[in-house]
């Protein structure tokens, strides 16, 4: 439980009772779930029990009056949630193509007359051969989405290669449980729509909005309501739920709220990629990895939806910290009948970096050596190209994260012991800033910063959802411009308020958002003195040495990184092959932290996500039907499944970073899993190639031989 | 509209109960959740509910002739708290469920959903422990094996009421508890192993082993421990392969949402081997 | 069913299906928003309130289990000495991110040290371990009380 970390000598790092804790220490923080309108109605959705198949009809009871359906013939505009591919059918048309996919509404006044009224509906499916895994997926070529890119001359280093090894990896699904589950709510107040709800988006919904009502921007308002987790499971889930409810208030004249029970919500809301990576790899005379074929499979489900950017960013990490002069990377989305894959933190990254870290633990085995010295011999420094042949601009401190976790670890020494059952691993990882490619450009995120006399108030539509936003943008501004924080106000993230700085992902926030804010209250700053009252705008402008070719996927597809590196120690019981993760040391570079408590809480909250997903948290399909589908079988860490964690920082300030601050919310997830994963194949003497590693697999793995 | 009476007393709930039919509810920690219906609905019963968790005649924990009686609505949290509960019950205790949900649950609830991962189950086996049902005119006393009849299934009639559960005033001198569930939290139980043993100079005098979670009914048996008695716990090592092929039968555990039958069943035969080899 | 008991003090009599959830009667009758549904199956603890001291899963009890006792949320909780301990401890920890559990943790704290005032960090961990945090990894939580305890000296 000990934080050991060096002493951080920038002002902006010391930590502040972060704003919004006061209002949820006191239960007065107030979720959508605990609002309240007037005539207000509840909504449930009726979802699909099938994983393919046509819907011949549907029976409906009598519906009893103030009670309505809603289905696909209410949707005023087009019947198709928006996002990166606007496939999904806001209610399902003629088919369903996985269980739980949304079929229309039951709305009312009573909870108990909804539940009769959605008791009786029957509906008659004529099924269809579904698609449940991603072997069958595969072998049918259901593909979404196909890409490649190359490096330099990937075929030669395989011809001349003294050795070839070939790898494959894979990993489970995963869900976010954030502790709120998804609610929304709508109401037209004239003949303006106004949403709110638990969402880090509000301009996703506004868009989706804008399709599905077929209304005019201006007469939408989404408002974000106080969001108990998010962690990418409300990202472009909100745009589905969002139009649901705005349908359905449209329909009834009523205010409507939708809050999905627990169970639903992991039945049916997006969850984490499972993936499929392989590798070929070229080793050279001097066993050095000089290329590498990999091939990654992701599992989006149903509809493809957000995955694209997913499956980028996950090629995109793919060599990860590593220098790999010859590269041919593929990346396939694969369609199967199970609920769709969306964002989740790390976006794509965590499966493609637990792989390769893992291939070059397994490699470096194979040839006799040390995994992390092996590790060290590929290190990207700056000015590398990066594997879609950009440019490694900032200063790598790798070696100095690494010389600083292997002394506070005291990794060599526990390396040497040898006893079977007890663990130590390290991982290397980086996490691109930002969104991929030429994300930023599209957003073009706006903000606006307002004097008025003493206060500021500062717009954006970067949502607090629990990672310290309104604190450490209210921190930024008024560190800046060396005014209290109380006279620093961050306004409600309402579409009708706020301009469009962009939605909260992507590890975005602090970086080009807190750095936008910076930059304008700079601005600000000098003028101070000569204006009252004075109105700022600014628009983000990607650094002008970054170029970006889309089509091809060349250049810098992330204008800085963020760096880490992960230790963990783990035992395992030899008679019950239970597994503790004793020890997770981490050390990061985010360039600099701008209140140090407040991203410390980031990185062990992330850390834990990323040993539960390695460990403990199982869920797989069967016939289409998540086999853990509650939380009584789909199991997170409880305050007695943590290691003691070890946070510590190395500074190195980011040029265009408010402060010198890069990106941390993703970066603190990426770096234990395949640390864990090391640390468990160092204690079992075998390779770890599948997560999660639970007792029944290393049971099954002890009992091999 | 589902209706619900508070009777004053225990002779006041049999009366009622010989009268009409209801569904028995302490603090509702297995029924609420089993009949839950999701956001914001309350829980589906048929029949109207008889609440017992706060009738002091069913709260007592005492010992009365060598035997430890535990009322059918003691808390788990208090049974826990009390001087006269052998500590291996109390591990078992501390183990189930979370401090929120103990400080609800009661015994008997655990007793009567008879579900084959029931904690307390595996000890009060181990114990030939005895349950006391009582109607309005009749009180019976059977061994918990003789409660449950099948994996949620009990011989309780509908006029009756588990009232106490007694199990004998006894410590062994060396006891193991291990449960796995699938993380160090709350978690239902894969499989589980209670492991108690009275050992003078060297010799077994009395041992029981009971496996929980592993077969429909908790395994248990009576003619291996007797096999056992008399021997040494140094000849245990040299024998313990011929013990744990007699145990493996009774180990007939399911594939399921938490775990599956080969890793059950490999670690309950793991778990006895453990509890034996180190008995001395 | 005639439901008569205290809650935050107040002396409350009402009738209601024996069946609804303590949860719902706190949220949906009395107004106290700070009880969360997280789960509904006792497995989150968004959802815990006293009752005559103790941390209960308010999503399992029953309207009728209540009767005759005291219940108490943080709307009752909050105006107490031992509440200002507990939310010190926790501002001074980092213990609240997003906010949900946090009701459900501060509820869990009271009943622990209402029993055990000077309990282990194993202890505390133990304790906390039927609410369920995914943000913070736990470990920050887990300092807010051990620095309620100390500025809380002789509270509890």
């Amino acid at each position: 439980m000990k934080s050991k970390r060096a002493p951080v000598k920038q002002p902006i790092s010391k930590s502040i009772i972060r704003v919004d804790s006061r209002a949820k220490l006191r239960g007065e923080a107030q979720y959508v779930s605990d609002w309240e309108f007037e005539n207000m109605l509840y909504a449930r959705t009726f979802r699909s029990t099938k994983a393919k198949a046509k819907i011949l009809s549907i029976e409906i009871p009598d519906i009893p009056e103030g009670y309505f359906i809603v289905d696909k013939n209410d949707v005023p505009g087009v019947n198709r949630m928006r996002t990166v591919v606007s496939d999904h059918p806001l209610f399902a048309e003629d088919n369903v193509q996985y269980i739980g996919q949304p079929i229309l509404l039951v709305v009312g006044p009573d909870r108990e007359g909804i539940d009769s009224i959605y008791s009786q509906i029957k509906p008659e499916y004529q099924e269809e051969t579904p698609l449940l895994t991603l072997e069958e997926a595969e072998k049918h070529s259901k593909v979404f989405t196909d890409y490649n890119y190359k490096k330099e001359d990937p075929e030669k280093a395989f011809a001349n290669a003294h050795r070839i090894i070939e790898d494959s990896f894979s990993t489970g699904y995963q869900e976010h449980v954030y502790l709120e589950p998804q609610g929304i709510a709508a109401e037209f107040k004239d003949d303006t729509l106004f949403v709110y709800g638990s969402m880090q988006c509000p301009f996703y919904v506004e868009g989706a909005l804008m399709d599905a009502m077929d209304m005019p921007k201006e007469k939408i308002r989404v408002v974000q309501t106080v969001t108990g987790g998010a962690f990418g499971g409300k990202e472009e889930f909100p745009s589905l739920n969002g139009c649901h409810v705005a349908i359905a208030a449209k329909k009834t004249g009523h205010p409507v709220s939708m809050i999905y029970d627990r169970d639903e919500d992991i039945l049916c809301s997006t969850k984490r990629h499972p993936s499929k990576v392989r590798f070929k790899a070229a080793l050279d005379e001097n066993d050095d990895l000089v290329g590498l074929d990999i091939d990654v499979l992701l599992n989006a489900g149903a509809y493809n939806g957000l995955s694209p950017v997913v499956l980028q960013r996950a090629i995109f990490s793919a060599t990860n910290v590593y220098h790999i002069k010859n590269l041919n990377v593929r990346g396939r989305n694969y369609m199967t009948n199970v609920l769709p894959s969306g964002a989740y933190r790390g976006f794509g990254a965590p499966q493609t970096i637990f792989a390769i870290e893992m291939l070059f633990y397994n490699i470096a085995k194979k040839l006799g050596v040390d995994p992390l010295e092996y590790k060290m011999r590929h290190l990207l420094k700056q000015a590398d190209s990066t594997c879609t042949g950009g440019c490694v601009r900032e200063e790598v401190k790798m070696p100095e994260i690494i010389e600083k976790i292997v002394k506070s670890s005291d990794y060599y020494n526990k390396l040497k012991n040898n006893k079977k059952y007890q663990g130590i691993g390290i991982s290397l990882f980086l996490h691109g800033c930002g969104f991929t490619g030429k994300g930023e450009s599209v957003i073009n995120g706006k903000i606006e910063l307002i004097k008025n006399k003493d206060i500021v108030t500062f717009k954006v539509s970067s949502v607090e959802m629990g990672q310290g936003a309104e604190t450490v943008l209210r921190k930024i501004v008024a560190e800046t411009l060396e005014i209290p924080i109380e006279k620093v106000i961050y306004e409600t993230v309402d579409t009708g308020k706020v301009p469009d700085s962009g939605p909260t992902v992507a590890s975005r926030t602090t970086m080009i958002v807190g750095g936008l804010l910076q930059k304008t209250a700079m601005q600000m700053k000098e003028r101070w003195d000569d204006l009252e009252n004075l109105e700022l705008t600014n628009n983000y402008k990607q650094p002008k040495y970054l170029s970006w070719d889309d089509e091809n996927f060349r250049g810098d597809c992330y204008p800085v990184h963020s760096w880490g590196a992960n230790v963990a120690e783990v035992e395992i019981d030899p008679v019950t092959y239970e597994l503790t993760v004793k020890k997770l040391h981490a050390v990061f570079d985010v360039g600099v932290p701008i209140d140090e408590r407040a991203l410390i809480g980031q990185m062990e909250g992330g850390v834990v996500q990323g040993v539960g997903w390695a460990t403990i948290e199982v869920m797989g399909s069967d016939l289409g039907r998540l086999k853990q589908a509650n939380l009584t079988d789909y199991k997170i860490p409880t305050s007695m499944d943590v290691p003691e964690i070890d946070c510590d920082f190395v500074l190195n300030p980011y040029e265009f970073g408010p402060f010198g601050a890069k990106c941390a919310g993703e970066l603190s997830f990426v770096g234990s899993p395949p640390a864990v994963a090391a640390a468990v194949a160092h204690a079992m003497g075998k390779a770890i190639n599948h997560l999660p590693i639970t007792p029944e697999v290393l049971m099954e793995m002890d009992n091999e031989d | 509209m589902v209706d619900g009476i508070r009777p004053k007393s225990l002779k006041k709930a049999l009366e009622i109960l010989s009268e009409q039919q209801f569904t028995i509810m302490a603090s509702g920690t297995d029924l609420m959740v089993q009949r839950a219906r999701g956001f914001a609905l309350a829980p589906e019963f048929e029949k109207p509910l008889l609440f017992i968790e706060h009738l002091s005649e069913l709260k007592k924990i005492y010992i009365e002739n060598d035997e430890i009686h535990i009322g059918a609505c003691a808390i788990l949290t208090d049974i826990m708290h009390s001087e006269i509960i052998p500590p291996v019950l109390k591990d078992i205790i501390g183990q189930m469920a979370s401090p929120p949900t103990r400080n609800m649950a009661t015994l008997a609830g655990n007793i009567c959903n008879a579900s084959p991962a029931g904690d307390s189950l595996p000890y009060l086996y181990a114990v030939d422990a005895k349950i006391v049902l009582q109607s309005s005119d009749e009180k019976r006393t059977m061994h918990v094996s003789e409660f449950i009849t099948a994996a949620k299934k009990t011989v309780l009639k509908a006029n009756e009421l588990v009232t106490d559960i007694i199990i004998p005033n006894k410590v062994y001198s060396h006891n193991v508890y291990r449960r796995l569930g699938q993380r160090k939290g709350m978690s239902l139980t894969k499989a589980s192993l209670l492991g108690m043993a009275d050992i003078e100079e060297g010799k077994i005098i009395d041992i029981r082993i009971a496996l929980g979670a592993v077969s429909a009914i908790i395994a248990r048996s009576k003619e291996i421990e007797e096999s056992l008695k008399n021997k040494k716990t140094e000849d245990l090592k040299t024998d313990v392969a011929e013990i744990l092929a007699k145990y493996d039968p009774l180990i007939k555990p399911i594939d399921d949402a938490r775990s599956t039958a080969k890793y059950r069943k490999k670690v309950s035969l793991n778990l006895i081997k453990d509890f034996l080899e180190n008995l001395n | 069913m005639k439901i008569d008991f205290t809650l935050n003090n107040k002396e409350i009599s009402i009738d209601v299906d024996a069946n609804r959830r303590l949860l719902d009667l706190l949220r949906d009758d009395f107004g106290m928003k700070s009880v969360k549904e997280g789960c509904g199956e006792g497995e989150c603890g968004a959802c815990v309130v006293l009752v005559n001291g103790r941390s209960m899963n308010s999503c399992m009890l029953p309207a009728g289990a209540i009767i005759g006792k005291s219940v108490v949320t943080l709307e009752g909780f909050k105006h107490t000495e031992r509440y200002k301990a507990i939310e010190s401890g926790f501002l001074k920890a980092g213990s609240v991110q997003c906010g949900f559990c946090t009701p459900g943790f501060v509820i869990s704290t009271e009943s622990l040290l209402n029993e055990n005032p000077h309990p282990t960090d194993d202890e505390i961990k133990e304790a906390l371990s039927g609410n369920l945090c995914r943000c913070t990894g736990y470990n920050m939580i887990v300092k807010g009380v051990r620095l309620a305890i100390e500025m809380g000296e002789g509270l509890w």
